[in-house]
């Protein structure tokens, strides 16, 4: 396990022992994650190894079973109402009202985080213009393509000005021209101090825009550092488990992955060769 | 020290959000949903035209009926609570007051999400939002409130509190107070009981149960109707039922109907009226407490699930289990008998069918309450007329079962897309999803059969039944042919799973496909009905067979030309089929 260094003293996240069960699985198990402010920050895995549930509970839509969330400094349980004022989230599912246009949902949002009425028109406006939604601001939010449903979510998670952004699978469904928009909105939030926690399957893009990662695995956190720190040393154990540290220097992230999240329990790994299985494949 | 200025800095930047702003967004996000719902439409199509068509057929007619389903209780609370004061009668309030709370409570449980199927919104989602606790309690409270339920029960007890000022004006104000309490408690009940359910139906088998009970009830009031006319009829007034309808001075008095009653009618005693005042209040504060209990555990982010977990995705480990490969969708009938019986395609669409049909509970109880239902009916007229009553208690059963011919492929949602890419023929998957809603349908018309074989008083004729029997062939031949018809042209998206909770996507039929069966079933009823009077009038037996049986083969043969021509039909309908089901 590989910790942050040099980081801002107040985490912008900092979990200890977070753990959800649901009935008798185990979702997220005991995980003790520390997020610098002003962090791009990568949280990675495979399917079901408990991404959407840890930003779930992060972001005060569900609650641990045992362990602990702060944010900023105070504590979700406590100040759930508080911390929620201070991010913004773009769900597993985006959760948008179908049944509102573009601008009146944006208005909505504004308004729900105590935004007055001319600044929320104003940025309104500005969100609809940077995310090139606003010839289609008077269309219902049901008959937008998943694309552009993609862009207003991100619009209505940054309306408030959060200093953190919980983003999830951000990319996922999005074409290449919407993908850049995006990623230019994150770079500037970055640059202006804010932190963004994204998960993504897209391992290319949390390589381009993350200087953070971590990578959870059956519910356990089991990798976590700096995109340099990971790949000095990948690795559940933290040796990799192709050997030495020198030779992981040149490896992208995907190959860290894939040697994190590719082994069973004792070390083993799992993903099969084509040849052996599968032959009746042309 | 840096500690403390980030949590000053969040504290100043924290700063309360005034209340009024976020309750007066949240009323304007209702009244955008509404508006939009109203006045905007999406681009139409000749099947939304339709459906509008249907719609406002509806309307015309449903309207009046559900207008003097409102006014009825209204106009009749004010009466009897004016009776009740004006001849002396006080005691009969209580009763009066706790019809108006059942019926507020009853309508309110069915009618559960009426409000949700019309606004499109779902309130709890509003915890993502910056709200306090308080807030949201009051959010949750108020949303909503507009229901039938609400307007009719709190127009009721006014009604009722005009009736007692009327009756004695000394009365009106502590019944004016009294009954305003008394429709709060009602509010904070159907909250408390709508959180909750809410709750309970987030689990398969809950719903299954809570069908069942609603059922049953439904049924024993049928019951209770029927045995307490027989009771009148019979000059038994003192029986168990009769002081359970009309015995308020008993258990009544101890709940919130007694408090509200005994407090209205002992305003001229402060001391006794303040202990009422005392348990009406206390009720409505522990209906409010359990309400906001249920809703701080949803504040606080529980996970409402059918099972333990969300759903995972099997790891890369099991990618080295050495299954059989599988060959494609007919290879999953090639194991048990239904390959022998059937083509494999035919046999594999209905193994996948059979799946989901033992998967459902709710199925089960659904086709046994008609049952029950002519059981209950037999002790009407119904079985003084046996010729009548079969065609009648079939018609009855199978207005229940044809809804699921209208929309074969609904449930299956974005699943359908595997019989448009798959070297299948629709007609096999249409004719495997046809026969497993026939088996079903021809369990249920056979038990009703056998019920009313069992219950008549004398023996029904060999003509008659083999003439029921063919107009019962036609009826499920025609319904076969238009919901197929109807399955691929206008498809419906919707979840069995949430089929108790009511949501837009609750329903498995459209309206227009709604009408049809309706239309068909009254249609051919309506043939059939002079067609058992004429036979029996001329001492003709065989009348019945004779036009119902070309009938009955001209409606099979046209469900065969429909299979014929569903590859045509399909491909002329792909659009709305995509727009419909397909899309996420």
């Amino acid at each position: 396990m590989h910790f942050l260094r040099n980081d801002m003293k107040i985490p912008a996240i900092e979990t200890v022992a977070l753990t959800r069960l649901f009935g008798e699985s185990v979702a997220v198990k005991e995980v003790n994650l520390r997020v610098g402010a002003g962090q791009f920050f990568g949280f990675l895995g495979p399917n079901g190894a408990g991404k959407s549930t840890t930003i779930k509970m992060l972001t005060g839509l569900l609650a641990p079973t045992s362990g602990s969330i702060r944010i900023l400094g105070e504590d979700m349980r406590a100040n759930s109402a508080d911390i929620k004022r201070q991010i913004g989230v773009v769900p597993e599912g985006m959760a948008l009202f179908g049944r509102l246009t573009g601008s009146e949902y944006l208005r909505f949002v504004g308004r729900m985080y105590g935004l007055d009425r001319a600044t929320t028109e104003q940025r309104t406006r500005e969100l609809l213009e940077f995310m090139q939604l606003a010839d289609e601001r008077k269309k219902l939010v049901a008959d937008y393509s998943h694309g552009m449903q993609k862009k207003l979510a991100m619009a209505a998670a940054v309306i408030h000005g959060p200093r953190i952004l919980f983003l999830d699978e951000p990319f996922e469904g999005v074409d290449a021209v919407a993908a850049g928009t995006l990623k230019s909105m994150l770079q500037r939030m970055i640059s202006r101090g804010a932190t963004v926690f994204l998960t993504s399957h897209v391992l290319e893009i949390v390589e381009r825009l993350c200087t953070h990662v971590a990578i959870i695995h059956r519910g356990e956190l089991v990798a976590q550092g700096s995109l340099e720190e990971l790949r000095a040393g990948a690795g559940p154990t933290g040796g990799g488990a192709n050997g030495g540290q020198g030779e992981g220097r040149d490896r992208s992230l995907e190959e860290i992955f894939l040697d994190i999240v590719g082994t069973d329990r004792a070390g083993n790994r799992a993903i099969t060769a084509p040849e052996q299985e599968l032959s009746w494949l042309s | 020290m840096a500690e403390l200025a980030a949590v000053e800095r969040l504290a100043a930047s924290t700063r309360d959000i005034p209340a009024r702003a976020q309750l007066a967004a949240v009323a304007w996000l209702r009244w955008r949903i509404f508006a939009n719902n109203m006045f905007r439409r999406r681009p139409a199509t000749k099947r939304q035209a339709m459906g509008l068509v249907a719609a406002i057929a509806l309307r015309l007619t449903v309207w009046p009926f559900l207008a003097s389903m409102a006014v009825g209780p209204v106009v009749a609370s004010g009466i009897l609570a004016w009776r009740a004061i004006a001849e002396g009668r006080g005691p009969s309030l209580i009763p009066l007051l706790a019809g108006i709370a059942v019926l507020w409570q009853f309508v309110s449980v069915n009618g559960l999400s009426i409000a949700t199927a019309i606004s499109n919104f779902d309130p709890s989602t509003l915890i993502r939002f910056p709200l306090r606790f308080g807030r949201y309690l009051v959010l949750r409270t108020m949303l909503g409130l507009l229901t039938a339920s609400t307007i009719v029960g709190c127009l009721a007890l006014l009604a009722a509190a005009i009736g007692i000022g009327a009756a004695d004006h000394s009365l009106a104000l502590p019944a004016a107070m009294v009954l305003a309490v008394y429709a709060a408690m009602n509010i904070f009940l159907t909250r408390m009981i709508g959180a909750w359910m809410e709750r309970w139906l987030m689990n398969r088998h809950f719903r299954e149960i809570f069908g069942l009970l609603m059922g049953l009830l439904v049924v024993g009031i049928q019951l209770l109707n029927f045995q307490r006319a027989q009771m009148h009829a019979r000059g038994m007034p003192n029986s168990w039922l009769a002081s359970l309808i009309s015995g308020p001075e008993g258990y009544l008095k101890w709940l919130p109907p007694g408090f509200a009653g005994n407090a209205i009618l002992l305003a001229d005693h402060p001391g006794a009226a303040l202990l009422q005042w005392v348990g009406l209040l206390a009720s409505t504060a522990l209906f409010a407490a359990v309400f906001a209990l249920r809703l701080h555990k949803q504040f606080l982010g529980e996970y409402l699930s059918e099972g333990g977990a969300p759903p995972r995705a099997s790891s890369a480990f099991r990618v080295r289990d050495n299954r059989r490969p599988s060959a494609g969708i007919a290879d999953c009938a090639k194991q048990g008998g239904l390959r022998m019986a059937f083509p494999p395609i035919v046999a594999a669409c209905l193994r996948k069918e059979w799946a989901v049909l033992r998967g459902s509970g709710m199925q089960l109880i659904r086709l046994l309450i008609p049952i029950v239902f002519i059981i209950v009916l037999n002790r009407g007229v119904f079985s003084r007329h046996p010729a009548y009553f079969l065609p009648g208690a079939i018609a009855y059963v199978l207005a229940g079962v044809m809804a699921g011919l209208y929309n074969i492929f609904g449930a299956d949602g974005l699943g359908v897309q595997i019989y448009l890419l798959a070297p299948v023929r629709m007609r096999d998957v249409i004719v495997a999803k046809n026969l497993t809603s026939l088996a079903l349908i021809v369990v249920e018309a056979g038990l009703a059969w056998l019920v009313v074989l069992a219950l008549t008083h004398s023996p029904i004729s060999a003509g008659t039944q083999i003439s029921a029997g063919l107009w019962t062939v036609f009826v499920i031949a025609a319904n076969l042919t238009l919901g197929t018809m109807r399955s691929i042209q206008a498809p419906r998206k919707f979840d069995p799973r949430r089929a108790q909770i009511q949501t837009r996507r609750g329903t498995p039929t459209d309206r227009t496909s709604g009408l049809l069966i309706l239309a068909v079933l009254f249609g051919s009823l309506v043939l059939e009905i002079p067609v058992t009077y004429l036979s029996r009038y001329f001492n003709a037996p065989w009348l019945g067979a004779l036009i119902f049986g070309p009938l009955a083969a001209g409606a099979v043969l046209a469900y065969v030309l429909l299979l014929e021509n569903a590859e045509k039909l399909m491909m002329d309908h792909r659009d709305v089929f995509a727009e419909e089901l397909c899309k996420v």
